[in-house]
């Protein structure tokens, strides 16, 4: 067993569904203002039970609501969050100076400025409501699984959010506006433990942007963060992790997790990044997080080697299947994966999943919902082969 | 008073009026047009087109005050605006509602050397455009294949597109004022 009444490698989801097209026009009308916040939940309402049953009939342990209420993994907090505003970035250039910056970024992304939406702070930012009370409440009336719920990491929201020329003038730097963010991801997670939510996950993927382009002070879009970098990575990571840790420190009773992936909002590996966690990994080990949510799929994510020094000392929630190709791995492929982990990690420390989300991006994803749960499928296919084998 | 139909911030009525009354004009088919450009200072003119007017100047490593862009990144953009155009054009006049839209280009010159002075004008290529990469973003609300079909007809019908790919008589003239 994995703990918490858990099999031994739980099977698990990263996040994000593929959308119905139905929900996607109603997310487009609530963008649009033609629709109530109550009127487009009642659409996504009926999304999020289909991606619970996708996830139901593949037998997936720990269940996500697939963020079907969420245009992508950060921007919801839009609707959540007073002094925030959804920008695209055609609305960001035009107020900007380096409009040249934003420009080349999006060509390396291969996407138009209209499909990237940001949320952009230009006041001081309050919560109106819960980041994800709703979405972890009515999921809980419809499954008695574990319920996983991401929330935007702290850096990911303080360098997305924060845009020079725009929110400057109410918190002159990042630094300032990480003070109210760590505040409201802090009594997020505490009212999310309270409520009897077991995991909540961080996802943080623009920490790979910080070491893959070290000393690069340009903004990327990797998962579309907006802040210029200051360029030196070790101050980037320290910032990072000083946030975490202030946010989870001394909450007990709910599992944590930490999701750092490369980038998966597109079928083009070049557009993404590569290389492997080497350079993460004492940033990983020094947060205050039980399980790091990795992607080692993809040769590009490289080898679990790079715990060689940290054994047995988190979980792992391994990444084990590609969230952007057709092809479905067989269970081989994932038992091959776990066994290379079992080197590092226990048994129960080995939670499988697979690399990213399916849907980053709403109006963006990497494959239909029915290929998506066959992937999931094969996932638990391995899990209990596993299972099995370790009687 | 009757509420005007939009489509695309479109009124299509006040559309197929405007070409009703052209289709009984043949002789404005040529639709000709005229620009008169100034030079300011430096690398920098005006250029006058009816009552508008705009900025070409030149990038800084070429010593311009990069106050605009220059005159091919024009055509550049004059290209994606002509293709935008088009496809809103035709999809509108189609009933197709579109919500987002956007054209992406890449270019390249044969050899803007030759312009600049650094080779020979003679025997090293020339100095216009050789290739262009066009990309379309659009999110619409109709099938993939009646969308392509569109994309097609605006590429065909660009009266930018066909001006950069088919061969245009230059007349040039010079006065000299004394």
């Amino acid at each position: 067993m994995a703990g918490n009444g858990l099999p031994l490698y739980p099977v698990t989801v990263v996040g994000s569904w593929p959308r119905p097209t139905w929900l996607l026009e109603a997310l487009r009308k609530r963008q649009a203002g033609q629709i109530s916040f109550k009127e487009f939940n009642e659409v996504a309402d009926k999304a999020v039970l289909e991606a619970l049953r996708y996830q139901d009939e593949a037998g997936v342990d720990i269940v996500s609501d697939g963020e079907q209420r969420r245009d992508n993994f950060y921007s919801f907090v839009v609707e959540k969050l007073e002094g925030v505003k959804l920008m695209t970035l055609a609305d960001i250039m035009d107020l900007v100076e380096d409009r040249e910056g934003f420009d080349k970024i999006l060509r390396s992304m291969d996407a138009p400025a209209f499909s990237i939406r940001n949320p952009t702070v230009v006041d001081k930012i309050k919560p109106r409501m819960s980041l994800s009370m709703d979405e972890y409440e009515f999921l809980r009336q419809h499954t008695h699984k574990p319920i996983k719920i991401p929330l935007p990491g702290p850096y990911l929201l303080a360098r997305s959010m924060w845009v020079k020329g725009v929110s400057d003038a109410v918190y002159p730097t990042q630094e300032d506006l990480a003070v109210d963010l760590v505040q409201i991801l802090r009594d997020e997670l505490i009212a999310l433990r309270d409520a009897g939510c077991e995991f909540v996950q961080f996802d943080e993927p623009v920490l790979t942007d910080v070491v893959f382009n070290a000393g690069v002070k340009e903004r990327t879009f990797m998962c579309a963060s907006m802040s210029a970098s200051s360029g030196d990575p070790s101050k980037e990571l320290i910032f990072a992790t000083r946030m975490m840790n202030s946010i989870t420190e001394g909450v007990e009773g709910i599992r944590t997790g930490v999701h750092i992936c490369r980038g998966n909002w597109s079928r083009k590996d070049d557009v993404l990044l590569n290389g492997d966690y080497e350079k993460l990994v004492p940033t990983m080990m020094g947060m205050d997080i039980d399980q790091f949510v990795l992607e080692f799929a993809t040769p590009r994510a490289g080898q679990l080697a790079v715990f060689d020094h940290h054994r047995k000392q988190r979980e792992i929630g391994l990444g084990v299947v590609n969230p952007r190709t057709e092809d479905i791995e067989p269970p081989e492929f994932i038992i091959e994966k776990v066994d290379e982990a079992l080197d590092y990690f226990e048994p129960e420390q080995i939670y499988l999943n697979p690399d990213c989300g399916f849907g980053t991006f709403a109006e963006r994803p990497m494959n239909p919902a029915e290929l998506a749960g066959q992937k999931l499928r094969t996932i638990v296919e391995a899990a209990e082969q596993l299972r099995a084998r370790e009687g | 008073m009757a509420e005007k139909k939009l489509l695309n911030g479109l009124d299509v009525e006040e559309i197929e009026t405007a070409l009703n009354i052209l289709r009984a004009q043949p002789d404005r088919s040529n639709a000709p047009k005229s620009s008169r450009v100034r030079w300011t200072s430096g690398l920098q003119f005006k250029a006058f087109v009816r009552n508008h007017v705009f900025l070409v100047d030149e990038p800084a490593h070429l010593t311009g005050a990069d106050e605009s862009p220059n005159s091919v990144e024009f055509v550049l953009g004059a290209y994606g605006a002509c293709l935008a155009t088009g496809f809103v054009w035709i999809a509108t006049r189609r009933g197709i509602a579109i919500h987002n839209l956007e054209v992406v280009l890449d270019s390249t010159q044969d050899n803007a050397f030759t312009f600049i002075g650094i080779d020979p004008p003679d025997g090293h290529g020339h100095s216009g455009l050789d290739e262009i990469k066009a990309k379309i973003y659009v999110q619409a609300s109709a099938d993939e294949q009646t969308l392509r079909e569109i994309w097609e007809q605006t590429l065909k019908t660009s009266p930018v597109g066909n001006s950069l790919t088919r061969t245009v008589v230059i007349e040039p003239e010079i006065e000299i004022i004394p």
